[in-house]
């Protein structure tokens, strides 16, 4: 069987400049939850983006569940962004300021005509509570959440579609650290109760290790090591994975200056 | 603008409104002959039957007057409608289409706007001939521009907001984007530039009118103007009665929809506004001489923000010369107003409101502005969150750096300039790249040219607020390992503000943890970090996601 997401050779250049993502091939299988790795300007969040279709990629091939998303028909690109959702890295810009949180999580499925108005709040009632919020907050506007509910409301958005894949950027960035933990349980939920696939773009190896069966490590818009998560932690084959996981100890890193 | 003022002003602009409309609306009631009939003589003085007499053909001026309200507003109102409405179109279309869409459009945008109004409403009247229609479409055409290029300006800024990226990351079609969110979000900038535009085009409708473009069967105070130009009455004692009321009118109602229109674009944007200061109370400043005492000592501190509950309360540290301490907290925690009451930097809402902070032992909170001008990049200084937005873009770094010594310091440019290659060599960047601006450095060295900054006068307290937030993950190592070396080189007294506890577990000498804007925990490190006493401390720690491997072979 194919897996849900499947990446081969991407390339993105912004105006015709240097690549910020070049040659890019990586996959995710349902149920599994691939860690994209890299400090900033790596291109990891460039690649989900591409993949959501927000930027426009040179060339390369974007699988989803084993049918081409880039040069598709209108119709089969609306069919194929159905089964995938981008969940941002500030919650507090990603949701619409002054939106009830019903039309916010219920906003996908209006947006694909899917059911009729009382079936949608239905939906956005069960995504709401399958986030773990009460649904006593459906009623409440945006700007009177938390950065934690805000961020729940934003993967309830995701949910609603059912989605067979989440595109994760960074999703705890922005969330106080007592958060974090359960951001990333939310997580590992979907993908272990639903078989959704996620791809979670991270700079942060303690939390991709915590969480993710695979690590991709992307530097400077290249792919530069990926493998199952334990054994690229336990023996770094790359330079710059090495200094990674040095930074992430708080120790000196003796691989890059 | 003071905001009594501009209240009264708004309010003054929708009764001034409200009573013209009432009178357009009413003017068959109100008006004491039909416009169009012979009511008395021509050329009528005025008196008790015609309060402003009569024209040429016999018609009462009053009643023309009151009739020709209808014909201004309305002219004026549906002229601006239909220019708002194609500006609007258009501007969002090419803000949010890109590309040759927005090529073509702002071209025609240009070029509109390039030629000058008056002939050309002239050239396009003369050419369509007079009537109402010809007068709308004249003066839309001209007006359109102007509101295309301000919403074209909000959505193009408006399209590259993260809720507006969601949306299209869902599938979601430019219509849906368009007609859910981005018109939404753009009318209250709309209904000024309406409001705007009405008066604008109650000006050209009178202008047009007064050149005799406009429709004599219905005549507007334009017309009136007009004829009575063409019957001389300009010339005569009949100005006073024929001209001046027209005259009168069209600058009322050009009044009140400019006060209405300036009122709802405050509104829209607020920064037009300014707030006035609040007046400062507290204690007489007191001085403690403590040469020997912490560089910096905050005393059971209490801040609130105007009309709310303390923020911050009898929140207590020290920290001395060469130490550093880290104040860790979440959002809300009230870390962020500790640092700014210490750097003598609270907004202006903000109150110190019990407590004291002491810099080499005097008391800030209670200094006059002056005084904690010359402390403030002195003796106390910050380190800013973001690097890029603290640096001049315009100027060289090394350029900057002499400047902020400039600031405290008599010294000459030389003597300055040397200081600047002196602290990049502090901060380990060659002194020969302080000629290059700060867009030719990366993030990290952008940060350490921020903490030269900082540097600068020799301070004996630097606060970092959240110094590594932002910053690429490796480059956060060397920012921290930077800061713990200059706190032991130069012996400066470091409080470390951040809501990352593993990030400064390392470094700091102490730690501070704050909730709720108390202090909940606060001793030496390594005691905070293996034996916490308070569950929140435990919570913070326990809760972060650590790498685990072990240690490589050396």
């Amino acid at each position: 069987m194919s897996p849900v997401l499947a990446v081969e050779g991407l390339t993105v250049s912004f105006r015709g400049k240097i690549p910020a993502v070049s040659d890019v091939d990586l996959t995710v299988g349902g149920g599994e939850i691939v860690g994209l790795i890299g400090g900033s300007g790596a291109g990891k969040s460039t690649v989900a983006r591409a993949v959501a279709g927000l930027v426009r990629p040179d060339h390369g091939s974007i699988r989803i569940a084993g049918s081409e998303l880039l040069g598709a028909r209108r119709a089969e690109v609306r069919r194929l962004r159905r089964m995938l959702h981008l969940v941002f890295r500030d919650p507090y810009a990603s949701l619409p300021p002054t939106a009830r949180v019903a039309d916010i999580v219920a906003e996908p499925l209006a947006i694909h005509r899917v059911g009729n108005r009382g079936e949608r709040a239905d939906r956005a009632a069960e995504a709401v509570e399958a986030v773990g919020l009460p649904t006593a907050l459906l009623r409440s506007f945006s700007h009177q959440l938390s950065g934690g509910e805000r961020q729940r409301v934003a993967f309830a958005r995701a949910l609603v579609t059912r989605p067979r894949l989440i595109l994760a950027d960074e999703p705890t960035q922005m969330l106080d650290a007592s958060l974090r933990r359960d951001m990333v349980d939310l997580i590992d939920e979907l993908a272990n109760d639903r078989r959704i696939a996620i791809l979670h773009v991270t700079h942060d190896l303690g939390l991709a290790q915590h969480s993710c069966a695979r690590l991709v490590v992307m530097c400077r818009g290249h792919v530069v090591e990926s493998g199952p998560t334990a054994e690229l932690l336990a023996a770094p084959r790359h330079g710059y994975t090495a200094a990674l996981i040095a930074a992430a100890q708080h120790r000196p890193s003796k691989g890059l200056s | 603008m003071n905001r009594g003022l501009s209240r009264g002003l708004a309010i003054g602009g929708v009764v001034l409104l409200a009573i013209l409309l009432l009178v357009a609306l009413a003017a068959p009631l109100l008006a004491p002959y039909d416009p169009d009939e012979r009511s008395g003589r021509p050329f009528a003085r005025p008196s008790a039957e015609h309060l402003l007499g009569t024209n040429d053909v016999g018609h009462d001026l009053l009643s023309e007057l009151i009739h020709g309200g209808r014909v201004s507003l309305l002219v004026g109102v549906v002229a601006a409608l239909v220019a708002t409405l194609i500006g609007a179109a258009v501007g969002v279309a090419a803000g949010y289409a890109r590309g040759w869409v927005d090529t073509v459009l702002m071209r025609a945008v240009d070029v509109v706007l390039s030629l000058p109004t008056l002939p050309l409403t002239i050239v396009i009247g003369v050419f369509a001939g007079p009537g109402l229609g010809t007068q709308i479409l004249v003066i839309a055409t001209v007006m359109w521009a102007g509101v295309a290029r301000e919403l074209r300006a909000q959505v193009l800024s408006l399209r590259e907001r993260d809720h507006i990226q969601a949306l299209r990351a869902m599938g979601a079609s430019p219509v849906h984007v368009v007609s859910h969110h981005l018109l939404p979000a753009v009318t209250p900038l709309v209904v000024p530039q309406f409001v705007l535009a009405t008066k604008t085009a109650i000006l050209l409708e009178a202008s047009l009118a007064f050149l005799g473009l406009g429709d004599i069967t219905a005549k507007s105070w334009g017309t009136m103007l007009s004829l009575a130009h063409s019957r001389s009455a300009f010339l005569t004692d009949a100005w006073l009665w024929w001209v001046l009321p027209p005259g009168l009118a069209i600058a009322l109602t050009v009044l009140a929809f400019a006060l209405l229109g300036f009122a709802f674009e405050e509104r829209a944007r607020p920064s037009l506004r300014v707030r006035s200061r609040p007046a400062r109370s507290g204690p007489a400043p007191r001085r403690v001489a403590r040469g020997d005492g912490p560089a910096l000592v905050i005393e059971n501190l209490a801040v609130t923000y105007t009309g709310d509950a303390a923020a911050v309360a009898d929140v207590a540290l020290t920290v001395s010369a060469g130490e550093l301490v880290g104040l860790v907290g979440e959002s809300g925690s009230g870390k962020s107003t500790v640092a700014a009451a210490a750097a003598g930097l609270l907004p202006l809402a903000g109150e110190i409101t019990a407590g004291a902070v002491l810099v080499e032992g005097r008391d800030i909170a209670t200094l006059p502005a002056d005084e904690l001008r010359r402390m403030r990049g002195n003796r106390i200084a910050l380190i800013p969150q973001e690097a890029m937005s603290a640096l001049n873009p315009v100027h060289p770094v090394a350029e900057q750096l002499a400047e902020a010594v400039l600031v405290h310091r008599r010294v000459g440019k030389q003597a300055a300039r040397r200081r600047a290659a002196e602290l990049l060599t502090l901060v380990g960047i060659d002194p020969g790249r302080g000629r290059d601006y700060p867009h030719q450095f990366s993030g990290g060295m952008r940060q350490r040219v921020v903490i030269a900054m900082a540097l600068a006068n020799d301070p004996a307290v630097v606060i970092a607020d959240e110094p590594t937030t932002g910053l690429d993950v490796l480059v956060q190592e060397e920012v921290l390992a930077l800061l713990d070396t200059l706190r032991r080189t130069i012996g400066i007294a470091l409080l470390v503000v951040t809501h990352d506890l593993p990030v400064i577990e390392t470094v700091a000498d102490r730690i501070v943890v704050m909730k709720d804007g108390r202090v909940v925990e606060a001793g030496p490190a390594a005691q905070v970090l293996t034996a916490p006493e308070h569950p929140y401390t435990r919570l913070l720690l326990g809760s972060a996601l650590r790498l685990q491997v072990p240690e490589p072979a050396p």
